[in-house]
């Protein structure tokens, strides 16, 4: 932090309208390590978004390790926004407050680049709101691409919803594509020079598209066929690339990590420390997004997360710790790992909040350590309920080893286990469904084998819960139709009912989400640039916070897809063909198109595909040449 | 032996939008920073013993604010208030430390009397003031659980004066009587007819004590 007295500075917000607001420290920043840079120092100003609540925002690991490197830039200050809740939504509006930076107050507007993450479909009509707020043009078209850079803020995306992008590509001048670390400096230094040279904004934007990983939408031009499909995208200019990239980190340990990351005073959704061990996963389970667009898997090493581990407790004074990673049961050296981080968190007072481990002798054993037995549950993931399914999900969890990993936790104390599956999944059946409470019950079974009568500490819990498939873009399920409300509600009747049946049932217990916002969430995650005017229908029509139930407003969109675009037949019931020309196609995330229809046939044929350790199964990220892939360093 | 050290602070400017809760949290995460050899809770969720003498409410500054914190060891008191001080930002300051006296009552149980200075956006003249501490009763509206009661401030309003640009008070605090400076404002409008309304609160200073005498917290 540099010499600047925080307590005098001036906020964007007077007393009055602070009080008049919940939770006023959501706006007001200068939390400890926010970084406070002297103005006339500053070239390159950049306001990181995250388009929801403060809690939420700030949870996010992925802002918080651009925040840090952006700022270890000199002439770049790098500030955070997020969505004001509805209540200084209001506020903003009656009184003419244009949307300012946590940091500076100073209005978002007045920034070189406007940075906002993309998490969720769900947050969509958020990024308006803040475009809005601000006083920036929705628009990308509408932001002066003939007048000098500088008018506007310069708007990038990032984050996986970026994968497919089309349905906001119009509200943004550039997306990122993959992971931030790589290309951002080169983009400020290509900015900075075209401002002071002049340039215009177009002039800019065409200069940014040729920088690897920089997709600019409005540089390519998109048509269809009559049967609504798309028919092809193409650059408007010759020396833009058909198709994008992703930037990918070839070296963990050698990139820049966030050490001093932002703490904040009102308790975050995620508030603690985090250490992220590595990115990708060696899994291709068929539904899995996040699985495919970080791919290859790649690690730290654990001698620098202990290091960070004890520049975080220093930095933060945080008392909790916890491991981010898709997978962290396939983290080769977890053992050491995990034995050198309670060794230091029992050391310095701090609780170590264990991800879910595959439930082995090895993870019983840690868990058994750093929490207490009774008040914790079991976690098992198998997403499908029968072996025929999980086979084409390609989840590889069968029930010996659930079976197994249970009898040995209820030996070891617990009795709670929590199950978490899907429902609506490609190529599903009666009995599959009835699979889950039948699954449920098994386990219960066997606890009533295992533990003998004497030693059990009442009845063991079961909890199962289920979310509706969606199929994204970039996996297996992507030519797959989506179940509709109907189905949905059946299946879930479905599966209670079975579960009143089972033996068990009083150690059985049942509960699925809600499926109005699943709908919207296919469409939005499969959609194309014609339902932008949806989404702007949407908004204007009171959508906000769509990710939050009680503001989560189903009618209003149903209304928009059906003044805007192809319709929900077109976008989610439907099966694609094998040749259909997606409008992600046009980003290049490694794993190429032919090796996920391969995943889709194998899914119908119900055969499982080996992880990437046990056999690369040729999916086309070795072309970024690291991490596990055959034929790295050659 | 661990013993209980009594730290004074003060909070001022935009920190001070921050909850007591929030405040306490901040507070276990800047002493975890400091390396005070800090006591904690035994089981599986150790935490520190650290506990506030009076919540601050949000957007109210203090110039005299307390905290007790039991500590296994520690060198001397300044030191304390140094390694605090070196790991604070924005707003908040740690004055002085000092040891609590064996049998002493915690801070918060200690609490019996504060100071205010209450910044308006208008005025009460001299006779409006003295009008309203000749008054032998003034109730306010209590929300509890059973629902509304109504109860007697005067007894708490120790002392009332303005000054440029607000008012001066000192207020019965605790569990027997707790008045707060927003009653006094508001039954002053009440009274008078006006509609002043509060910009900031600073409390000045936490007496402990009795009808007989006190003392600021941290001394014995
Ligand atoms: S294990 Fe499967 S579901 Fe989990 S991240 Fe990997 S691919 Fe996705
Ligand atoms: S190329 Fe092979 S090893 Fe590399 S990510 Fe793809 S499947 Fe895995």
């Amino acid at each position: 932090m540099s010499n600047i007295d925080l307590s005098k500075r001036q906020l964007a917000l007077s007393h009055k309208l602070l009080m008049s607001i919940d939770k006023p420290a959501r706006y007001t920043g200068g939390e400890p390590n926010s970084v406070y840079k002297t103005k006339s120092d500053i070239r390159l100003r950049f306001c990181m978004c995250f388009p929801d609540i403060y809690e939420i925002g700030m949870s996010h690991l992925g802002i918080s390790i651009l925040y840090g490197m952006m700022n270890t830039y000199e002439d770049v200050w790098c500030e955070r926004v997020f969505s004001p809740w509805t209540d200084l939504d209001k506020v903003l509006r009656d009184n003419d407050i244009p949307l300012f930076a946590l940091e500076s107050q100073d209005p978002v507007r007045d920034f070189d680049f406007l940075g906002i993450t993309l998490q969720y479909e769900m947050c969509y009509t958020n990024i308006l709101q803040i475009l809005d707020l601000s006083g920036i043009p929705l628009r990308s078209l509408e932001r002066e691409y003939d007048r000098p850079l500088g008018e506007y803020p310069v708007v990038i995306g990032g984050g996986p919803c970026i994968y497919n992008a089309e349905p906001i590509a119009d509200f943004f001048d550039i997306f990122y594509i993959g992971e931030g670390e790589t290309r951002y400096r080169e983009l400020f230094d290509l900015y900075l020079e075209c401002k002071e040279k002049g340039l215009t904004r177009g002039e800019f934007l065409h200069k940014a598209a040729l920088i690897p990983g920089m997709y600019v939408p409005s540089l390519y031009e998109v048509s269809y066929n009559d049967d609504n499909t798309v028919r092809a995208y193409r650059p408007v200019y010759d020396d833009v690339p058909e198709s994008v990239r992703k930037e990918v980190v070839t070296e963990l340990d050698d990139v820049f990590y966030q050490t001093k990351p932002v703490v904040p005073f009102i308790r975050a959704t995620q508030d603690r420390i985090v250490l992220e061990v590595m990115r990708g996963c060696i899994r291709g389970c068929r539904f899995c997004q996040a699985g495919q667009i970080y791919k290859p898997i790649r690690y730290r090493s654990v001698d620098k997360l202990i290091e960070y581990a004890e520049e975080l407790i220093k930095n933060t004074g945080y008392e909790e710790m916890s491991l981010a990673s898709l997978s962290t049961s396939d983290y080769p050296d977890l053992k050491e790992l995990l034995e050198r981080l309670i060794d230091l968190c029992n050391r310095k007072k701090i609780n170590i909040s264990l991800p879910s481990l595959r439930i082995d002798a090895f993870s019983l054993d840690v868990m058994s350590k750093v929490q207490d037995v009774r008040k914790t549950s079991l976690t098992f993931a198998p997403e499908a309920g029968s072996q025929r399914m999980r086979n084409v999900i390609n989840k590889g969890l069968t029930y010996e080893n659930i079976a197994d990993g249970a009898s040995k936790a209820f030996m070891g104390g617990w009795n709670k286990v929590k199950f978490y599956f899907m429902l609506g999944l490609p190529f599903e059946t009666e009995e599959d469904i009835k699979a889950i409470p039948q699954l449920g019950n098994d386990i219960a079974a066997l606890y009533y084998e295992t533990v003998p009568k004497e030693k059990r500490m009442g009845r063991v819990q079961i909890t199962m819960s289920t979310s509706f498939f969606i199929p994204k873009p970039f996996t297996a399920f992507q030519w797959a139709p989506m179940n509709n409300m109907q189905q949905f509600i059946d299946k879930a009747e479905l599966t209670k009912h079975t579960m009143l049946e089972q033996l068990n049932k009083k150690s059985l217990s049942y509960h699925w989400h809600e499926a109005g916002t699943s709908i919207v969430e296919g469409v939005l995650a499969r959609g194309d640039r014609r339902i932008s005017e949806a989404i702007v229908y949407a908004y204007k029509n009171g959508c906000l916070f769509d990710a939050w139930s009680e503001e989560y407003k189903h009618h209003i969109w149903m209304e928009a897809f059906e003044k805007y675009g192809p319709g929900l037949d077109y976008y989610i019931f439907r099966e694609r063909d094998k040749d259909e020309v997606f409008p992600w196609d046009v980003i290049d995330c490694g794993v190429s198109k032919s090796y996920l229809y391969r995943e889709w046939e194998n899914a119908r044929a119900g055969k499982v595909t080996a992880n990437c350790r046990d056999k690369c199964a040729g999916c086309g990220a070795f072309v970024f040449d690291c991490g596990i892939c055959p034929g790295v360093g050659k | 032996m661990s013993e209980t050290i009594r730290i004074k602070f003060t909070r001022t400017g935009p920190v001070s939008y921050i909850g007591h809760l929030d405040l306490l949290r901040y507070f276990q995460k800047i002493i975890a920073k400091s390396g005070i050899d800090i006591k904690y809770s035994q089981g599986f969720n150790p935490h520190q013993l650290v506990s506030f003498a009076y919540p601050l409410g949000v957007s109210m500054e203090t110039l005299g604010d307390y905290m007790d914190m039991e500590v296994e060891s520690f060198e001397s008191t300044d030191s304390i208030v140094e390694s605090l001080n070196s790991v604070m930002n924005e707003g908040i300051t740690v004055v002085s430390a000092s040891v609590v006296p064996e049998g002493e009552p915690t801070a918060m149980a200690s609490v019996f009397m504060a100071d205010y200075d209450v910044f308006t956006d208008g005025i009460f003249d001299e006779n409006e003031i003295s009008d309203y501490l000749a008054r032998k009763e003034i109730f306010i509206l209590k929300e509890s659980k059973k629902g509304q009661t109504e109860s007697d401030i005067r007894p708490g309003i120790k002392e009332l004066k303005s000054f440029d640009g607000g008012l001066f008070m000192r207020l019965s605090s605790g569990s027997s009587l707790n008045v707060k400076p927003a009653s006094v404002i508001e039954t002053l409008n009440s009274f008078t007819g006006k509609n002043v309304s509060i910009d900031l609160i600073r409390r000045l200073e936490i007496y402990k004590g009795d009808e007989n005498g006190i003392k600021p917290l941290g001394e014995y």
